[in-house]
């Protein structure tokens, strides 16, 4: 019975089997951070203020995943371990998590500024909240596959990131910011803290992804051309 | 007692095959696949992989696509409404079972 629940875990781990959830929320973080950091340091009326600058950054970031995590299913890790489409009602619910998660953090970040919190700490409890995520992600993926089981180190290097970052001098996180600030509500060391974590968890990622993506391609071979057909059978 | 030694005649014999228990219980999972990823994840060869689909096909849990992707021949398969109902069932004999 055991093996049939692992089973059916099987096709959820295989959706990031290849990295590219990681490459992609990697690539995501480290987009974020770059034009957090056009925003910090040009003026106020500069361009990267605008807010349809930002829709553009995000939509061209959102693209850019999509199709080039598209291209490395379709031309890598399809033809190698073959196609899966999953059923609707599991995405629906996962975009529905998925974009829950994100209101309430963003939700939790302003409203802690907004109560004039230490901003730093916020920050570090939203990267624990990151990590928890990640790492629920990877007990799931880990129990079905080993492979996945040394993305443990990515969590605790979350972690004591976050924990470092919530334990910088100030003047220091301040210092990144260019003693600028986001909006009002936003202190520059809080801006600085926020986009060291950016970098940190876009780094992370992005490093776990490659690291993944190779893996992927060390333990897997494209089969012969005839392979994905079945050899023989009539009604196939 | 005498419940599980019924449950256990209950069980359906197509799908409780260790191979076709698998194929069922990884298709149960998704919307479709295809008989690459099959292959990969059961480690069957084609010929054991085709013969226990063709036998799925028969009774009506499986339904085969053949289409390309791209100039590739591709073999999609996909859990029919008649064979998830049947695999929940099974799974639901096999707990009372245990």
């Amino acid at each position: 019975m055991d093996r049939v629940e692992s089973l059916l875990k099987r096709p959820t781990a295989y959706g990031n089997v290849d990295g590219t959830g990681e490459l992609g929320m990697g690539f995501m973080c480290l987009g974020y951070a770059l034009i957090t950091w056009l925003q910090l340091h040009t003026p106020k009326d500069a361009i990267w203020n605008q807010m349809y600058v930002l829709f553009i950054w995000v939509g061209s970031m959102v693209a850019m995943i999509h199709f080039g995590t598209k291209a490395i299913k379709n031309h890598i890790t399809y033809p190698r371990t073959g196609f899966v489409a999953y059923r609707t009602q599991n995405r629906i619910w996962t975009a529905i998590i998925a974009s829950v998660v994100s209101a309430l953090s963003v939700a939790g970040l302003v409203l802690a500024a907004h109560s004039h919190w230490h901003i730093v700490m916020p920050v570090f409890f939203i990267g624990l909240f990151f990590a928890a995520g990640y790492a629920f992600g990877i007990a799931r993926s880990g129990s079905v596959n080993a492979l996945f089981r040394w993305k443990w180190v990515v969590v605790l290097a979350q972690v004591i990131g976050s924990l470092l970052i919530a334990l910088l001098p100030e003047d220091l996180t301040a210092t990144v910011s260019g003693g600028s600030s986001l909006s009002t509500w936003f202190s520059a060391s809080s801006a600085g803290a926020y986009l060291l974590w950016l970098m940190l968890y876009g780094t992370l990622l992005l490093i776990s992804g490659v690291i993944s993506f190779w893996l992927y391609l060390r333990h897997t071979q494209a089969p012969a051309k005839e392979a994905n057909e079945p050899a023989n059978s009539g009604a196939h | 007692m005498n419940r599980q030694i019924q449950a256990l005649t209950e069980i359906d014999r197509v799908i409780h095959e260790p191979g076709r228990l698998m194929i069922v219980a990884l298709l149960s999972a998704v919307d479709r696949a295809d008989f690459l990823y099959l292959q990969h994840e059961t480690e069957m060869n084609k010929g054991t992989l085709s013969s226990h689909l063709s036998r799925l096909e028969e009774a009506g849990y499986v339904e085969v696509l053949k289409t390309y992707r791209g100039k590739v021949p591709q073999t999609l398969l996909h859990l029919t409404k008649t064979g998830r109902k049947a695999f929940e069932q099974y799974r639901r004999k096999l707990k009372e079972a245990l």
